[in-house]
Parts: structure tokens; sequence; C-alpha cells
């Protein structure tokens, strides 16, 4: 299985191991400093999740305001089926446009249509902006995290891919990296035709489409070429326009631990006057990829109230080893092991549900309160009810499980084996658990014999 | 049209979904919905303690504020800003009390308009100066309207923003903030609506390289604001 030996081989790299160490330890506190300032956290979360279920309950009717308002509003929208149709849809944009390079800011939906090689093969350039992305895709890797995609990269790896692909000189100086990137992507924000952005909500009482952001390149991606294209997941739709308060107490917090990120552009269609600024014409790509498909049951349906956070991703102790790249898709750690199974097919990531402890911290960091562990819990049944096979270990443990189940309802069998196994000093084989653990050597009575010898009857100092 | 069909396809395939999972019984009661009820700007406190948190929160986010009493004054503290910055080449947007405030600064900074600036020349520039039309309080953000002033680019391309705001326009919360704010959806408001509204908290910021904090990367490095105190 590629996550296996993928989560083996990110296991064995003590400088990712660190790096995420520092960064979810990092945002963790950081979350928990910045909840404190919000009175009614547990009421926030509620408040969101219910917006959420509103919405998802009635998607078709909040779809179609949000699309008819934008449209009044100057905007073009465009419904997108699947992948490859939103990549035409974009691609056929940027050709009428005349467009050779595009600036992109931060869209996770525009990674899962892999939308630059998309372009790419029709001859477009397509340059990521935000540092993070910039970083990666200079390197031709993919991101590590949700908030922070390069956080797999040290500053003397990165000086060095600068000093090659930028041509400044070599320097482990953070402040200069950056200013170097300015400078490189300045020019890009300055010739680019088109610019591509994702979207975080998306109002459907007056069609305005709102973009979070710390560093100002989805600002710059936004205002100044020609066109701007935002691409967004048919469930970032909202009812009303007043819902932003609570989303926005909780979407910064969550993920990078901030109060509020430094800018947040609500932008509701083109530019009204001549003499106003910004792009002449906005197109939004609606896109469904298999998210109409999450609607058909409660529990998966959970998954489309995700506000991408990456709170889920900081806080599992599996992420927090092995890191984003593991999960083998663009959506890593816990939400990425509900999320790409459904949109992208259980036998491509039947590995992935199974990739959690089912500790439940990422049911508790959630700000909208998804059920991860009960959504996982689900998609293993429907592994197993499918038959995709996980793994050559499949059909020894369902032998396994059904000869517990024969024992454990026969009292005298029970009993029976566990005396066997203690006279004679053999365990049934643990391998996987083995491995990585001694095995505490049997007790020579069990519980029951004790109990039966008399150790009911021994009173605690206090009776 | 193709376009129409996937249109359809989408409608369709959503309402089929959600019809073979049974309703929800609760659904949220329309006094839950959206935020906590928007307070007047004399909520909490009066104006006092909504200045002061929101200079705190300046201060928490990293961003610099003076405080003015005329627009003498606001040109004074514009001439100082931009002569400690070394700012050479100023860029005021079309509201008017910047033009005003513009005039009356010294004149050893070359002062542009935006309309007559290329795409190159604004690139090139030091300093952009707005005004905001609103400010959050519990945040310490700036909200920019497009409706009410060219400020999208000045606010976001030179290194140094400086916006003038009075304190008469801040507001408590975010909510407030949003229950004063005119989208441009003309079915709501058909005139005064603003196509791009942007709330800026502070300077352009990343954390990406090893998690640490640099600022000014796409973005402003400075962003002052000019608080107005009016009579």
């Amino acid at each position: 299985m590629t996550f296996e030996r993928d989560a083996r081989t990110a296991l064995a790299d003590g400088q990712l191991r660190g790096a995420l160490r520092q960064a979810t330890t990092l945002f963790g506190e950081r979350r928990r400093a910045a909840l404190a300032t919000v009175p009614d956290w547990e009421g926030a979360r509620d408040r969101a999740r219910a917006i959420k279920d509103e919405t998802l309950e009635h998607l078709d009717r909040y779809l179609e305001e949000f699309a008819a308002n934008a449209e009044r509003a100057g905007a073009c929208v465009h419904w997108a089926r699947d992948a490859a149709a939103a990549c035409d849809i974009i691609g056929g944009i940027a050709e009428r446009r005349g467009a050779r390079t595009v600036v992109k800011s931060k869209s996770m939906a525009s990674e899962e249509i892999h939308l630059n090689a998309a372009l790419a093969r029709r001859g477009i350039e397509a340059v990521e902006t935000d540092l993070g992305e910039y970083i990666v895709q200079l390197a031709g890797e993919t991101p590590s995290h949700i908030v922070v995609p390069a956080i797999h990269k040290t500053k003397a790896q990165i000086a060095a891919l600068f000093a090659d692909k930028l041509g400044i000189a070599p320097s482990d100086d953070v402040a200069t990296l950056a200013a170097a990137a300015r400078d490189a992507l300045r020019r890009r924000f300055a010739e680019a035709d088109l610019g591509i952005s994702g979207v975080n909500f998306a109002v459907a009482e007056t069609g305005t489409i709102l973009i979070l952001e710390n560093e100002g390149n989805a600002r710059m991606t936004t205002s100044l070429p020609h066109t701007h294209v935002a691409l967004m997941g048919i469930e970032k739709v909202i009812p009303r326009f007043a819902d932003l308060d609570v989303f926005l107490q909780l979407l910064p917090r969550s993920g990078t631990g901030q109060v509020l990120t430094a800018y947040q552009s609500l932008i509701t269609g083109t530019k009204r006057r001549a003499e106003d600024e910004g792009p002449e014409e906005l197109h939004i790509v609606l896109l469904d990829n298999g998210r109409s498909r999450m609607l058909a049951s409660r529990v998966t349906r959970q998954a489309l109230a995700c506000i991408r956070c990456g709170a889920c991703l900081n806080a599992c102790p599996v992420y927090r080893q092995i890191g984003g790249h593991a999960y083998g898709s663009v959506y890593p750690g816990p939400i990425g092991a509900v999320l790409s199974p459904q949109l992208f097919g259980l036998a491509r990531s039947a590995a992935l549900p199974y990739a959690s402890s089912l500790c439940g911290a990422c049911r508790d960091v959630c700000p909208v309160k998804i059920d991860i562990p009960a959504l996982l819990l689900h998609l293993r049944a429907q592994v197993v009810a499918e038959g995709v096979a996980v793994g050559k270990g499949h059909l020894r443990e369902r032998l396994a499980f059904w000869i517990y189940a024969a024992v454990m309802v026969r009292p005298r069998l029970f009993a029976w084996l566990m005396r066997a196994v203690r006279s004679l000093r053999i365990m049934p084989p643990l391998g996987a658990w083995t491995k990585w653990r001694d095995l505490r050597p049997l007790a020579p009575r069990s519980f029951r014999e004790q109990w039966r010898a008399g150790l009911g009857d021994q009173r605690g100092p206090d009776a | 049209m193709r376009s129409g069909d996937a249109r359809r396809e989408i409608l369709h395939a959503i309402r089929t979904n959600l019809e073979s999972s049974p309703p929800v019984q609760s659904s949220p009661s329309p006094e839950r919905r959206g935020g906590q009820g928007v307070r007047t700007p004399e909520g909490r406190g009066g104006q006092e303690v909504r200045i002061k948190r929101f200079t705190e929160q300046l201060a928490a986010v990293g961003a610099q504020c003076t405080t003015v009493r005329s627009e003498t004054e606001a040109a004074a503290a514009l001439a100082r800003i931009l002569a400690d910055a070394g700012a050479r080449r100023v860029v005021g947007s079309d509201a008017p009390l910047v033009q005003r405030i513009l005039a009356a600064v010294g004149n050893d900074i070359v002062i542009d308009r935006l309309e007559r600036l290329s795409r190159d020349e604004l690139f090139a520039c030091d300093a952009g100066v707005t005004t905001a039309q609103w400010g959050i309080a519990d945040t310490g953000t700036l909200v920019l309207e497009s409706a009410r002033e060219r400020s999208r680019l000045l606010s976001l391309v030179p290194p140094i923003h400086v916006a003038v705001l009075s304190v008469r326009c801040i507001c408590e919360s975010l909510g407030d903030a949003l229950a004063r704010l005119s989208v441009a959806s003309p079915g709501r408001s058909p005139s005064g609506a603003s196509h791009a509204i942007t709330f800026i908290t502070g300077p352009s910021r990343t954390s990406d390289i090893e998690l640490t904090l640099v600022v000014g990367v796409h973005g402003p490095q400075t962003v002052h604001v000019l608080l107005m105190e009016e009579p």
C-alpha cells in the first residue's frame, strides 16, 4: 500500500518530523490562546454548524440564489460537474483572454482538480503566489500542510532553491528570502493577464465571495489582472451576509491562531463604473466533483461543512508524525482521510480511513463539530462491505474476528483456551503489535481464578 | 448550451441525493441564525472605550497609530511618517480629505494621483494614502469600501499604507461592521454599493518559511492609521 510505504518514509525523516512537531505544536498553542478571546466558543461552533447544516439541507436553493445574485452584480457563473470540466472552463477563459501567464493565490480546489497541469497542457503558465505554494512549486513538489504548504522544507533548502531558480545570493535570512520572492512575484503580478483564486465563503443573499489571507497575494491576484477566476466547491455557500460574522470568528482562530487574518476581500461582481478599480471580468466556477454524492447520507454529508482551517491536522497524532505527503492526497490529515475516499473513490484511498487511532482529537478541535471518527468508522465499514482490499491482512483479520466471536460467546471454551495458553506459554501471532513493543509476561493465574480464590473478599482499608 | 446542462445536472444530483436521506427535524431558529445581534456603535462602552480598544488592538497586530485633531495636524503627522520612512514618491486616493491633507504636506515629496499612474509607476511608489470607512475596535481592523474611494491598490501595492479614519467610524465588533456595509447587490441597495470591500488587520505577513514571521511580503510592511478626532 502506498500509504504504509510513504508513512514509513516520513517516519524515517527526522528533519520532517522536527518541522512538523514545531509547526503543529505552535499552531495548537496559538489556537488555544485565540479561543480564549471568544466569550462563547462552544456557542459559536454550534451556530456555525447549524448554518452549514441548514445550507446543505437546501444546497440547491442556496446555490441558485448565490448564482443569480452574483450574475446580477456582473459575475459570470460556471458550473463544473467534475475536475475535467472545471479545467476546461478555466482553460477556455484563459485562452479567450489570450493569457500566457496566470497568477494564482492559494486554492485547495485548484489542487484538487490539478489545474496547473491542465493549464500547462494548453501552454499557459500558472504561477503560485502564496510564498509557501511558490516555494513548493519552484521545487516541483506538492504542499504538505493546508495552511503552511512548505512546512517540510528548511530555510537552508529554500535558500539553495532560490539561489538556483531566482539567481539570488545564497542567504539563510528568512526576511531576505521573502523579499526575493516578493520581487520575483511583483513582476509576475504586473504582467499577468488572469488571476485565479479560491473562495472561503460565498454568500447566497448578496452573491459575494470572501477570501481570507495574510500575505496580500490574493488581493493582488483578484485586483490587478483584467480577469479574475474564482474556483469554489459547491459547499462553500452560506445563506446570509451576517453569517460571515461567526465564520470569521472561527476560521482564523482555528487555522493560524489569529483573531483575524491580515486581509479579507469581499468581492461582489465586477466594477460598476469605468473609473473603479479591479478586474473587468469575474468568473465564478462552481465545482461539484463528487460533493453532491456526499449529501446522500447524514454521516458523509458532515464533511461538506468543513471550512478548511487545518486544526484537525495539527491536533492529529498520526498527522503530527507523518505529515501531509504520506496521505497521497490533496487533502491530508483527518479531514483528508474522510474527504479523499469520498471525492476520489474508495479504491484509491482505501487505506486512509485506517490512518487514525480514533482518539477524537480532530472532533474536539473542529470549529464546525464534524464527527470525523464516526465518518472514519463509516468509511471503514464501507471498505469492508465493498470488499476493497486493504493489504494482505484482510482475510486473516476476518478469520481472526470470526474465531474471536465464536470463542467469546462460549465461556467454557474461553476458560479452557485461556488455561491452555497460560500453561503452554503460547501467544497468538501479534506481529504488528510486538514489532515495536515488548509483550508483558503472562500472569501465572488469571483474574477469574484469583477472584474465585477469594480476591473479591479482600476489602480496602476504608471499608 | 453545455454550461446550462452542467447546472441542471449538478442541481439534479443535489436534489436526488438530498431526497435519499431523511430531512432534519431541528432547523436553527431565525434569531439564532447569523452572528450575535448587532450592537449599536454605542454598544458595550462609549466612544472612549472603543477608541482605546481600537488603538490597543492596532498595536497588537503591528500597525502604527497617530491621533490628530485637524487636517493641519494630519498633514504634519503624515509629513513626519513619510520623512521617517524616507518615502519620496507618494500617491493619494481620490478622497477629497486625502487630497486636502496631501496638498498641505511639505514639498520635498513627489505627490501623485492614482489615475495618472501606469501600473509600473504604481509599483515604484513608496507610500499610498487613503481613508478608511470603518474601524473595528475588537480586532484593530480597517474597512475600505470601493464605492467610497479608489483605495484598493493604494492600500496594497506601496510598502507604506497611511489610512485616515474618523474616530466616529469605529465599530465595536466585526458583526457591527458587517451590518454597516453596503454590498453591491442591486436588489438590496441600489446605489452606493461596493463591489470590493477590504478588511485590513495590520501589515502583510507570512510565516511560510520555518514559521518565522516576516512582515510585508506582498502587501505593505507598514500600516499607519491617522485617527482623526473631530470636534
